[in-house]
């Protein structure tokens, strides 16, 4: 069943066209994963699905209403979850009060917010960090406190922009094996990645390559790898022979 | 709110209220209810200026409004009171008009943007003689007949406790972690549901009401105004300076602020004569460039290095404590 669908999307900033004519559409319960170099237009793809911006062209629809002009709050209500590149986290606030405050979107009630967001860190393993201001966190945390923060909201779908770069590898695979999980919450899911293949590899059920703004490919993971256009793109002709 | 400080707040409201009882000179009394009315005007700025973090320097529109509000209704034979409240209503509509199109703009923008609104109350007011009685002046009736000036200091009092009262349930709501959001990352803020405009508008709303209150208060108390003195810069600046100097964003931060700065500006004032204002400057720059969470910011911040506070209301920055740096570096091998 159809969650999201995006139909000849396009975007521009000034002569550049960061996303260009892109159609797509995400299933309920799958975990998508944009794979592009940097510049490609992920980022932007996202911001266009959370209406941070909007498109110039094509239409957006998510469980067949019409989101294509909405502003990112109504977008995170109507059950669009993300997670920035850049991590954003509410630095004099605690881990506890930043993940309460995506559980706040749900309740009035503090009481069952904090219920809420301890059950979320738990499940990503922060229950050591709670009381601790979100500033001066590491990398590793900081990043698991965007997808706490978002996951409070009690998101259908949940977009993660570049959710594991800058993690060792160790960490962003176990972060991976974590994430691998919220179909199980019927939590489907886009992520934005540029380099990190494995954890592509790992738990992704669809990939969608984009180049330059443009759609190239898209399909199971390993079909995708295969491709001459991928990896003349983006992989690399030497991907073939390290393999994975 | 903590139960220690629960009790703190009780106590000092209970023996404020007590303080006509033994206090009996006009002129102490008079400081004290420029304290108070200080405390509440910084309370009511700090939900705006504090936990939204958006920095209006135009509270004196609001200030000015009240003031104006309860002068110029009673004049047209409206009783005193019932001016009061419709002067905060007028204020609540143009904190509504200005906050509509001075939150669009953020940071800096939105400072100056309020300075300009402010600027074009007081103008308004200063030229428009027929209604306002312009630069000359208009007069406020009294609105406590006997022991005036006890009765003052009671309303401040009063006043204090309300918007303290106010901001303590407002700091532990959704609409309080709201407003924090805001002030830490407004696209963060949007991307879990928060329609930032309409939060930082309401918040906005309430500070106007209060303030507009304190505007009549003094309005009534010196009985007589004019624009420049209820609607001027400096108004606002000080309206600012209040909760920024004892810790904006804290709960207990403008109360302690206005207690040092307005006693302080008092005793300056009788000790320096004419350099007073040289002396209040260099107080403020102080405590700006030493204590720049304010004082009551810098106190919970070093409570917090001494035992895991659980932390929240009183978010103001945190250095980073050696056993945390110790817990991530062991989190990252």
């Amino acid at each position: 069943m159809v969650l999201l669908e995006a139909k000849h999307v396009s975007k521009r900033f000034g002569g550049l066209k960061a996303v260009n004519d892109v159609s797509f559409t995400v299933s309920r319960g799958e975990i998508t994963f944009i794979v592009g170099p940097n510049g490609a237009g992920k980022t932007t793809l996202f911001n266009l699905i959370t209406g941070v911006v909007h498109p110039d062209s094509g239409s957006i629809y998510f469980q067949d209403q019409d989101i294509t002009k909405l502003a990112p709050d109504q977008a995170a209500k109507l059950g669009i979850g993300r997670t920035f590149q850049i991590v954003k986290p509410l630095g004099n606030l605690t881990v506890l009060e930043n993940v309460m405050l995506g559980a706040f979107l749900r309740t009035s009630k503090p009481a069952q917010a904090e219920e809420e967001a301890r059950g979320i860190l738990t499940f990503l393993q922060m229950e050591k960090f709670l009381h601790l201001p979100a500033r001066g966190m590491g990398l590793p945390m900081l990043k698991r406190l965007e997808i706490a923060r978002a996951l409070a909201t009690q998101p259908k779908l949940i977009l993660l922009d570049e959710v594991v770069a800058g993690l060792p590898t160790v960490e962003a695979i176990k972060l991976a094996m974590l994430l691998k999980r919220l179909p199980e919450w019927g939590i489907s899911a886009i992520g934005g990645i540029e380099h990190v293949m494995q954890v592509v590899m790992k738990i992704a059920d669809r990939v969608i390559v984009i180049d330059r703004g443009v759609l190239i490919a898209e399909g199971k993971p390993q079909e995708v790898v295969d491709r001459p256009e991928v990896i003349e793109a983006y992989l690399g002709p030497k991907y073939k022979e390290i393999g994975l | 709110m903590s139960h220690r400080q629960f009790i703190a707040a009780a106590g000092f409201f209970l023996l404020s209220f007590a303080v006509p009882l033994v206090v009996h000179s006009d002129y102490t009394l008079q400081i004290l209810f420029r304290v108070f009315l200080f405390a509440a005007l910084g309370l009511a700025w700090n939900l705006v200026g504090g936990y939204a973090g958006q920095l209006s320097l135009g509270h004196a529109a609001y200030f000015g409004v009240g003031a104006y509000g309860l002068a110029l209704l009673s004049k047209v034979g409206i009783p005193p009171w019932l001016s009061l409240f419709l002067g905060v209503g007028l204020a609540v509509i143009s904190a509504a008009i200005i906050g509509l199109v001075s939150f669009r703009l953020r940071g800096p923008y939105f400072a100056l943007c309020t300075i300009a609104f402010a600027e074009v109350v007081r103008l308004v007011a200063k030229n428009l003689p027929d209604v306002t009685g312009g630069d000359v002046g208009t007069q406020v009736p009294l609105l406590f007949t006997e022991s005036s000036i006890k009765s003052f200091y009671i309303s401040g009092v009063l006043l204090t406790a309300l918007a303290f009262v106010l901001t303590a349930w407002i700091e532990r709501s959704k609409f309080g972690y709201y407003l924090m959001a805001i002030r830490e990352d407004e696209d963060t803020a949007m991307s879990v549901g928060v329609n930032t405009s309409r939060v930082k508008l309401w918040s906005l709303l309430i500070s106007a009401a209060l303030t507009a209150i304190g505007g009549a208060l003094y309005a009534s108390l010196f009985l007589f105004i004019v624009p420049d003195q209820v609607m001027s810069l400096d108004m606002s600046v000080e309206i600012a300076i209040v909760p920024m100097l004892g810790g904006a964003g804290t709960l207990f931060g403008p109360v302690i602020g206005s207690i040092v700065l307005e006693t302080a500006a008092e005793i300056f004032k009788n000790i320096f004569q004419e350099a007073h204002l040289l002396i209040y400057g260099v107080l403020v720059v102080m405590v700006v460039i030493f204590l720049p969470e304010g004082i009551a910011g810098t106190i919970v911040n070093k409570l917090r290095l001494f035992k895991k506070a659980p932390a929240g209301s009183l978010a103001a920055p945190v250095p980073v404590r050696p056993e945390e740096e110790a817990e991530r570096t062991a989190f990252r091998k």
